[in-house]
């Protein structure tokens, strides 16, 4: 399935042009810096960049937006893992398991498992695409609203326990989560919940609101507090200590590839992508994981899950964006933006007749994921200074951020003001104990399931037997089933265990 | 000494000129208009037609101003943010939109309450035209328009139909099945939010037939089997699809169908009433940007449209699409 001819023109390409490469590094710390700013998305860090590719050629011009696009798919990890506070709306599971870790004094080795992780995601991905590009379309074309509807209400049963120790206010939590998620117009043009609000009309601006639940659960919970890490000597930024995070992920290849996996098929899938894939990841390795109790409380194994499938989606979205020229998100869509610019039209005639820009494009993504092992390593020895800076300055200066990356990202006080209402819930819903993590899940997969299945119930035309014609969806639902029957049974078997052992 | 005289001056004589031109009278100061960088809004997020078009077109535009022309975003609602947002802005000419103007302004108006009127806005040129395109997979068993429709006439849940909801689309799919005698409410439409997802759900077989613009239609030719062209005349890209006008007249019923979208230039009808010398010189700059060949050479090249239509007939064509929306208003709103 590779074309070699065509793979050794590529590999000219990019060694004859200096042009191909100049623009690796700017664009990789771009991304970085930009994914780091709490709101602002890995597509807002592409969408600003793009004017400036106008008057670069085609192929330095992608290769530039590919390597914002890999800096950001890290760098939206780098605040999650310090602060609590997602980047881009693709690292909300790394929080989970990189803050606690954090807190511990182990930040060297969280962020340095999410590098090494996301940089292996993104090989991997790209890796998939060098091969398997056409297939892998064809695939994921198939993903029609009831396979959309199966993926997501597994991923919501997955994390519905999310966090939480009351299952009664889990549920409650991602119910509310859902609701935000319907405001504004829903897919057959109804509006709902919008008060005569324009700025609702889209629904409630996610991303600022994923910031104010997280950012304010995290934020007053750390009141009292001088340090973000308590232990003095836990507050050095040490090299050592981050390459033993990267050595993390080596020692576990099962949970690295099963994140890729998840990342490259949800992030080919048009429609959804890597703010799902990470989730979906996180939730899997959680159930099979043997010590899945201890998610939650800084294993690393949930910032690999949840950085490996992020940093994989990359690959994915853009195996669909070649081979069928459809974008299945933001960052995608920029990318067929400077295709146009270049007087380029993506798609299937694109890549028979480009075989080795395509392969250009993707080496050049091998380059960057290996450089990115550096230039993130660096970026992390900085970021990390934070640690040592007293939480009364860095606190504020967070929310301020916070708040122009939701300016920014909206283009009008709709963003900061979503920031503000949604801290404000956030702060008394962590007060009362109820897991804000399961109101984000539940605004991010929410939408997702609410859309596809009214897409799902128009094509059956009430009948609900239609579903057997979706042999697809019937495979998750039974695995989903299957899989939680084993987990169940699993479970009291070990509890029948301790018993006897206690008795 | 002397020198420093001579200086002094000459200076002297440099602020006279400026004063003098402060103090003109009004009308030669119009003339100076744009004395500062002029700026394209697009009610859209980057990277859509419409961004691509006013990026594209911006350094024509500004040679012919003599000023620098920079391009903003303001997506959201519909287009109803980044219209609502254009009418805060005072009539000085020194902001003009980059729109889809037809449909989004009408349906804007007509189903989501937005606080304008579709008189409110001035077309200067709509260069670029979009129609309908009503298509299936090339994977899908049907082979014609007239195969749809009979499957469609025996039973309407025959098939699947995905569309955009308040769009041209649905309005032409209504009109259509309307012609045709065909019971919408038994219909199975399948609506998507966006273009996009409603031409993969189509090429990707999720839904039996689709119709959506037909541009965008361009890059996946391969994947899809056109059926129907929602236009009079044939569609660059399309020229062998059967258009709604042969088959109507096939059928025996009067052709009925509105435009796809129709982008160009908007500013509002507030400023050409108040400042017509600055909209003299504004639409001329247009006309001229449009019309210069290395602009015409960039934009064919990124695929984006270069006709110059003219104020009249952008207008007729906008404020016919919206009669005909209006008209049908309900049948938008029974989606």
């Amino acid at each position: 399935m590779i074309d070699l001819p065509a793979a050794g023109s590529a590999l000219s390409l990019l060694s004859s042009s200096l042009d191909a490469w100049i623009w690796v590094v700017p664009g990789l710390l771009i991304g970085l810096v930009f994914g780091a700013i709490p709101g602002v998305s890995v597509s807002m860090a592409m969408a600003l960049v793009l004017p400036a590719t106008l008057y670069m050629d085609f192929l330095p011009a992608i290769i530039f937006l590919t390597s914002v696009y890999t800096g950001a798919g890290f760098g939206g990890s780098v605040p999650a893992v310090l602060m609590g506070i997602p980047g881009t709306s693709s690292a909300v599971a790394t929080t989970f398991d990189g803050y606690p870790m954090a807190r511990q004094g182990r930040h060297n080795e969280a962020l340095g498992a999410a590098l090494f992780a996301s940089c292996i995601g993104v090989l991997l991905s790209y890796m998939v695409l060098f091969v398997l590009v056409q297939p892998l379309a064809e695939m994921v074309l198939k993903m029609g609203p009831f396979e959309m509807v199966a993926v997501g209400i597994w991923g919501m049963v997955l994390l519905g326990s999310l966090g939480g120790t009351s299952v009664s206010r889990g549920l409650f939590a991602a119910g509310l989560g859902v609701l935000f998620g319907t405001v504004g117009m829903n897919t057959a043009g109804y509006m709902r919940g919008t008060l005569g609000i324009p700025w609702l009309l889209d629904g409630i601006p996610t991303i600022p609101a994923m910031v104010g639940l997280l950012a304010a659960s995290q934020l007053f919970a750390l009141v009292n507090t001088r340090f973000l890490v308590e232990a003095e000597e836990d507050r050095r930024i040490s090299l050592a200590r981050i390459l033993d995070g990267g050595r993390l992920v080596l020692r576990h290849p099962g949970t690295m590839l099963r994140g890729a996996l998840i990342g490259a098929l949800i992030g080919a899938t048009p429609g959804v992508g890597s703010s799902i894939s990470n989730l979906l990841s996180y939730a899997e390795t959680k159930r099979t994981a043997p010590d899945g109790h201890t998610f939650g409380q800084g294993n690393p194994k949930g910032v690999i899950a949840s950085e490996s499938a992020n940093s994989s989606s990359e690959g994915g979205a853009m195996a669909t964006m070649l081979a069928l020229g459809i974008p299945g998100g933001g960052a995608t869509a920029i990318l067929l933006a400077a295709f146009a610019m270049h007087n380029v039209v993506g798609g299937p005639r694109f890549i028979d007749q480009n075989r080795d820009i395509v392969y250009a494009i993707i080496l050049s993504n091998f380059a960057q994921a290996l450089l990115l092992t550096v230039i993130g390593t660096g970026f992390v020895f900085v970021a990390s200074a934070i640690v040592r800076v007293q939480l009364r300055i860095l606190i504020p200066c967070v929310l301020v951020v916070a708040t122009m990356g939701a300016f920014a990202i909206e283009g009008s006080s709709a963003g900061p003001i979503t920031l503000l209402a949604f801290a404000v819930l956030g702060w008394q819903l962590s007060r009362y104990g109820y897991p804000v993590a399961a109101v984000v899940v539940g605004l991010l997969l929410g939408r997702l399931i609410e859309t596809e299945l009214l897409r799902a119930y128009q094509i059956a035309g009430g009948n609900a037997l239609e579903i057997l014609n979706h042999p697809v969806a019937l495979t998750i639902f039974a695995l989903m089933l299957a899989s939680l029957a084993v987990s169940v049974w699993n479970e009291r078997r070990g509890r029948r265990a301790a018993d006897a052992i206690t008795e | 000494m002397r020198s420093d005289k001579f200086t002094l001056s000459r200076r002297a004589t440099l602020g006279l000129a400026a004063g003098a031109a402060l103090a003109a009278p009004l009308p030669l100061r119009a003339q100076t208009y744009p004395d500062r960088p002029v700026t394209i809004l697009v009610p859209f997020a980057t990277g859509g037609y419409n961004d691509r078009y006013a990026r594209a077109f911006a350094p024509f535009l500004a040679k012919q101003l003599g000023q620098p022309v920079t391009v903003i975003n303001r997506p959201g609602g519909g287009t109803v943010l980044g219209n609502t947002f254009y009418l805060q802005q005072p009539d000085d000419g020194y902001m003009i939109m980059m729109h889809s103007a037809a449909p989004y302004i009408p349906l804007s108006i007509l189903l989501r309450n937005a606080p304008y009127k579709a008189e409110d806005f001035w077309m200067i040129n709509l260069p670029s035209r979009d129609a309908t395109l009503c298509a299936t997979a090339t994977t899908k068993p049907t082979a014609s328009i007239d195969a749809a429709v009979a499957a469609l006439k025996a039973n309407p849940a025959a098939l699947t139909v995905g569309v955009q909801p308040a769009s041209a689309d649905l309005v032409n799919l209504a009109l259509l099945v309307q012609a045709h005698g065909i019971d919408r409410s038994r219909m199975r439409i399948v609506t998507y939010d966006g273009g996009g997802p409603a031409r993969t759900a189509t090429m990707g077989g999720h839904v039996d037939i689709g119709l959506v613009g037909a541009e965008g239609f361009l890059p996946i030719k391969e994947r899809i089997r056109p059926l129907l062209m929602f236009d009079e005349e044939k569609f660059e890209g399309f020229e062998e699809t059967k258009l709604i006008t042969d088959h109507a007249k096939q059928h025996g019923f009067e052709p009925e169908f509105v435009a796809g979208s129709q982008r160009g230039f908007v500013v509002l009808r507030r400023f050409v009433e108040k400042m017509p010398e600055r909209y003299r010189i504004l639409e001329a700059a247009i006309e001229r940007a449009t019309k210069d060949p290395d602009c015409v050479a960039t934009l064919k090249g990124q695929q984006l449209a270069t006709t110059w239509y003219g104020p009249e007939a952008s207008n007729r064509a906008y404020l016919a699409t919206h009669r005909t929306m209006a008209k049908y208003a309900d049948l938008l709103k029974a989606s």
